[in-house]
């Protein structure tokens, strides 16, 4: 029993791994340039799409199989290119309401739309193969776990360790940190505003692109998966406190754990659960767990 | 506030002028390629985009293909077949689109309607509007009872449970006795809802003696099904009944076979045609029951017009066509068959659109599953298709063998006859 | 005066329009009615508070909900009593959210409003036995001013008598609206967008204003919502989606938020162009992308901002 209930947790854990992911990248391009990209959940696809294509080829031109992870990390990573294309466009009005900014990356929500269908067509993509097994199964009780469930986990783990130590230690991480906070006095001190915006944003679009790619080895690229993960990260980021990684984390955990234990116990309230997850919070604690001071 | 209302009103007069424009280069658009002074226009409302699209697509290649033999071969009676393309989206604007079909293209007919939502908005609107539909899918219980029980111009599908009914039977047929546990896993929306009712009626018709331990509801667009595989995992059902119809069912079977689940539990996707494609040898497992609806596209009795068009659909689209196609290529063919008909019975004129209506009632064509024809209620008969996986092919997918073909008069109620009721004076 | 003839005009224009005989066209002037209508209480919210809502379509669908509940369960086909309930409705509805949302600015009031506008639309989806969930709930032809018009069919209706009701909707609801925004009421919202905190020294309750603009503008979506089922003939928890409370905005800024007859041009332009770009190509959501990105970049005080020298500066 106690085994079921661990692979019920262990699935929601995963879950959260990959919204941790994409609401980082969320979280980060909120805190500092205090944009809500919309069209996270866009990067998110295209990941998914680009890493099945990605090892597609890479298989195809000769790699050996168990290499596929790190070409889906690659593909990610590389995918991240779009992000100074777009920030560009989003850097056209950052003097204007945030809601202007929320509403231009709506229209990027339906550019997206038709940009991936022109692309990889209206079918389910699905990597084949067996590669989602490659690395094993442990025994859970009545079912066994992928290893590869695991490796995103941690995978996810070290990128927010990752994160911490970068905001934290180093120096463009501290610079960040001092932007996200009072942005005029940091151009004030001479920092260099559109390099900061810049490479923010495209860390920010790697996170969800990449968040795509290692998700899509244990489900599937389709059409509207980007519309649907935008309302998760939603809660995750209404949870944690806008601008907040720990809040991302935290948050992440929360509405992956908590939508694991619904669906194995009131079914029913899958639908709804997540929206009045967000409403408690906004009208209980609206700053979210973890907000910043000037949020 | 003060404001220029002359200038509100010349910025209005010249967006008008300006569209009106637009509306004219389109009509000039669209006037037909060939020198054909009065070509046939059907409208068509496929779905392209979100988690429906892969169906739409199937269903407008089947259409095409089917318009092109048509017009290869002259046309009907002679009239070539000019398409109005445009998209079913929401009900609101699938209705807004149909009214422009029908008003400002004014086409002879109009095809497509696959969702339930936009299927029960768009009846109403093509009898009042007099207009000749003939749907691909989208006919509910709701839909037959409540709303429009007599449609004349309305054509529509099969019964949505018809899949749910073929691979219950084949499940009590073929499991009996040696299954003792269920679960289900459907969609949260109707068509989930009344798969599932359908299989617990017929599971207990066939006394299995089932307990039904889990049933479990996904919203549309799901994409992660772990939690739903762990919570089956928890319940060791026997079966597990899943009437998963878009990219979750992939999702599911791979998820499901990483957990181990798919060794010892038995599975049943009705609607399994759709995505068969997806379905990958490497986490599929043998012997799970895959609904195929009207076309499965290597059917031992499969036609040589069936194996034309799978050669033509792979030939053009590197992949292996489901069984939406077939459902919108037999409404063009029964469109065509049917004003045929009828202007036999009149000396070879035109038919009016009451006459061809008739011509369509009962009129028989060869579907890609065999062959079609509507009853006199509107919905058709055909052939159903289910079967076994096997991973025996040369595909990456699994595909099915056996194939089990039954026929649509055993897989939904008689006209007027209440599903339920149906179910109930069956002799199993 | 030049700008009442004008005004005038434009009405005479909208008038003639079923005499042209383009049926379709006619019938298209229909949802722009009824979009002009709940444009008008976004911008309330928008334009005059300076709060934008991402959750509009639920007002939306709560009037377009009433239509069908009291037509096909009820069976009452006055349209006068719809619209009455459709108000009551959003009243109703209005306070509790209202009451939430109001407390918060900027992005949380947006992203709070669409919280709720799914929250709506996720209750009309699961709960089945009440609303027909993904089938929705059909709405039956109203009789206006008691009168049931037996000898027209639909189109006849919806390009005949409902099409003089719908444009004399709007009319009235312009001119609701402008005295609202012409009062003392719209006049301290305007000044809460301007300074908030200004205002409030000056005596002005902000909070309390700003919720009046909620409920009214919930009034102004939900008559607006049962003008636009009808048409469709039937209603569906997509009226709801977040997505749809995207599109309204999309049409407020494509019209001009800092004008008062920005939202009409709005839905126009959004509604007619919408057609014409679906019939153009099978890929409008990119064009629709682009056309939006384009608005908000280069003409964020939308068509109104190009023909009204007297701009406001900056947003």
């Amino acid at each position: 029993m106690i085994e079921a209930a661990l692979a019920i947790v262990l699935g929601g854990v995963f879950n959260a791994a990959i919204l941790f992911l994409v609401s980082a990248g969320l979280q980060l391009v909120f805190g500092v340039q205090k944009i809500v990209n919309l069209a996270c959940g866009s990067f998110y696809a295209l990941g998914a799409y680009f890493g099945i294509s990605a090892v597609q080829w890479a298989l195809g031109a000769g790699t050996p199989r168990p290499l596929f992870l790190a070409v889906l990390l690659l593909s990610g990573v590389a995918l991240a290119a779009i992000g100074p294309v777009i920030e560009r466009l989003l850097r056209t009005i950052y003097a204007r309401d945030e809601s202007f900014q929320m509403l231009l990356t709506f229209a990027l929500v339906l550019m997206f739309e038709d940009i991936l269908r022109i692309v990889w067509g209206p079918r389910t993509h699905v990597m084949g193969g067996g590669l989602y097994t490659l690395y094993g199964q442990l025994p859970f009780g009545a079912v066994k776990i992928p290893v590869y469930n695991l490796l995103v986990i941690l995978a996810a783990l070290a990128i927010a360790i990752l994160m911490g130590l970068f905001l934290a230690r180093t120096r463009f991480g501290r610079i960040v940190r001092a932007t996200a906070e009072n942005r005029e006095m940091s151009e004030a001190l001479g920092v260099d505003m559109a390099r900061v915006y810049a490479r923010v944003f495209t860390l920010g679009t790697a996170l969800g692109t990449v968040g795509g790619a290692l998700v899509v080895t244990s489900t599937a690229a389709s059409l509207d998966m980007g519309i649907e993960l935008i309302v998760d990260a939603f809660a995750v980021v209404v949870i944690g406190g806008l601008g907040s990684m720990r809040g991302a984390f935290v948050g992440a955990l929360i509405v992956g754990v908590l939508k694991a234990v619904s669906i194995a116990t009131y079914p029913e309230l899958e639908l709804m659960a997540v929206y009045m997850i967000v409403i408690a919070v906004l009208v209980l604690r609206p700053a979210g767990l973890f907000a910043r001071a000037t949020a | 506030m003060h404001t220029t209302r002359r200038n509100f009103l010349k910025l209005t007069g010249s967006a008008a002028v300006a569209l009106g424009g637009l509306d004219a280069i389109l009509a000039a658009k669209r006037a037909p390629l060939f020198a054909q002074a009065n070509p046939v226009k059907i409208g068509v409302l496929p779905i392209k985009s979100g988690v429906a699209a892969t169906v739409g697509e199937g269903g407008m290649r089947g259409f095409q293909w089917g318009v092109d033999r048509i017009n290869a071969a002259g046309g009907i009676l002679g009239r070539k077949i000019e398409l109005f393309i445009e998209e079913e989206t929401n009900p609101k604007d699938t209705t807004e689109r149909f009214r422009k079909l029908a008003l400002q293209n004014k086409v002879d007919m109009v095809s497509g309607g696959i969702s339930s939502a936009v299927g029960l908005a768009l009846g109403p609107v093509a009898e009042e509007m007099k207009m000749i539909w003939v749907s691909w899918d989208a006919t509910t219980q709701k839909g037959i009872e409540e709303t429009m029980p007599k449609p004349k111009y309305s054509f529509r599908s099969t019964d949505n449970e018809c899949e749910a009914v073929m691979t219950s039977i084949m499940a009590a047929k073929h499991w009996k006795g040696k299954v003792k546990t269920a679960a289900g896993l459907n969609l949260d929306y109707t068509y989930g809802r009344n798969n599932w009712d359908a299989f617990q009626a017929i599971t207990k018709k066939y006394d299995m003696g089932l307990d039904y331990v889990l049933d479990l509801w996904p919203k549309i667009g799901v994409t992660d099904l772990t939690s739903h595989v762990a919570a089956i995992a928890q319940k060791k059902p026997d079966i597990v009944f899943a009437s998963l119809v878009f990219a979750e069912l992939p999702i599911f079977m791979k998820q499901a076979h990483a957990a181990g689940l798919t060794q010892t539990t038995k599975f049943i996707f009705p609607p399994a045609g759709l995505q068969h494609t997806a379905m990958k040898k490497a986490f599929t497992p043998d012997g799970i029951i895959f609904g195929h609806n009207s076309m499965y596209f290597e059917a031992p009795n499969a036609s040589p017009l069936l194996k034309q068009f799978t050669k033509d659909y792979h030939e053009k689209y590197q992949d292996y066509p489901h069984f939406e196609s077939d459902r919108a290529y037999s409404a063009i063919m029964v469109y065509k068959a049917g004003i045929e008909r009828a202007a036999k019975a009149i000396g070879g004129k035109w038919p009016t659109t009451d006459q061809i209506i008739q011509g369509m009632e009962g009129v028989e064509i060869e579907s890609f599953g065999g062959p079609f024809k509507y009853r006199e209620d509107h919905i058709p008969d055909c052939n159903f298709y289910a079967g076994f996986t096997t991973s025996k092919n040369r595909y990456d997918f699994s595909t099915i063998d056996p194939v089990e073909i039954m026929h649509t008069k055993n897989l939904q109620p008689p006209t007027g006859m209440g599903f339920f009721k149906w179910i109930e004076s069956w002799k199993a | 005066m030049k700008h009442r003839a004008a005004l005038a005009l434009a009405l005479l224009a909208m008038a003639l329009v079923p005499l042209a005989g383009r049926d379709y066209y006619t019938t298209l002037m229909l949802p722009f009615f009824a979009y002009g209508i709940a444009l008008f209480g976004l911008n309330l919210l928008f334009g005059y508070t300076g709060v934008l809502s991402f959750g509009h379509a639920l007002f939306v669908a709560v009037g377009a909900y009433t239509a069908a509940y009291l037509t096909s369960a009820f069976g009452i086909l006055h349209f006068e009593v719809i619209l009455l309930v459709a108000i009551g409705a959003a009243v109703v509805v209005a306070i509790p959210v209202g009451l939430l949302c109001i407390r918060y600015v900027k992005i949380y009031f947006g992203m709070l409003t669409l919280a709720f506008g799914m929250l709506f639309y996720s209750f009309l989806y699961k709960f089945y036995h009440l609303t027909g969930g993904d089938e929705g709930m059909r709405v039956l032809r109203p009789t206006l001013l008691g009168q049931s018009f037996p000898t027209l069919d639909k189109v006849g209706f919806l390009t005949g008598p409902y099409y003089y009701y719908s444009l004399a909707l709007l009319v009235i609801a312009t001119f609701v609206m402008w005295r609202v925004v012409r009062s003392p009421l719209g006049l301290s919202l305007r000044s809460i967008r301007e300074n908030p905190d200004k205002a409030q020294y000056v005596g002005v309750s902000v909070r309390r204003y700003r919720f009046f603009a909620f409920v009214i503008a919930a009034v102004f979506g939900a008559v607006g919502g049962a003008l636009l089922s009808i048409p469709t003939g039937l209603v569906d928890p997509l009226l709801a989606y977040w997505t749809h409370s995207g599109n309204l905005v999309f049409m407020l800024l494509l019209g001009g938020f800092t004008n008062f007859f920005g939202p009409i041009l709005g839905a126009f332009v959004f509604i007619f162009l919408q057609d014409q770009v679906m019939s153009l190509t099978q890929y409008w959501r990119l064009v629709f992308g682009a056309i939006l990105a384009v608005v908000v970049i280069f003409f964020p005080h939308g068509l109104m901002g190009l023909v009204d020298p007297r701009r406001r500066a900056g947003t």
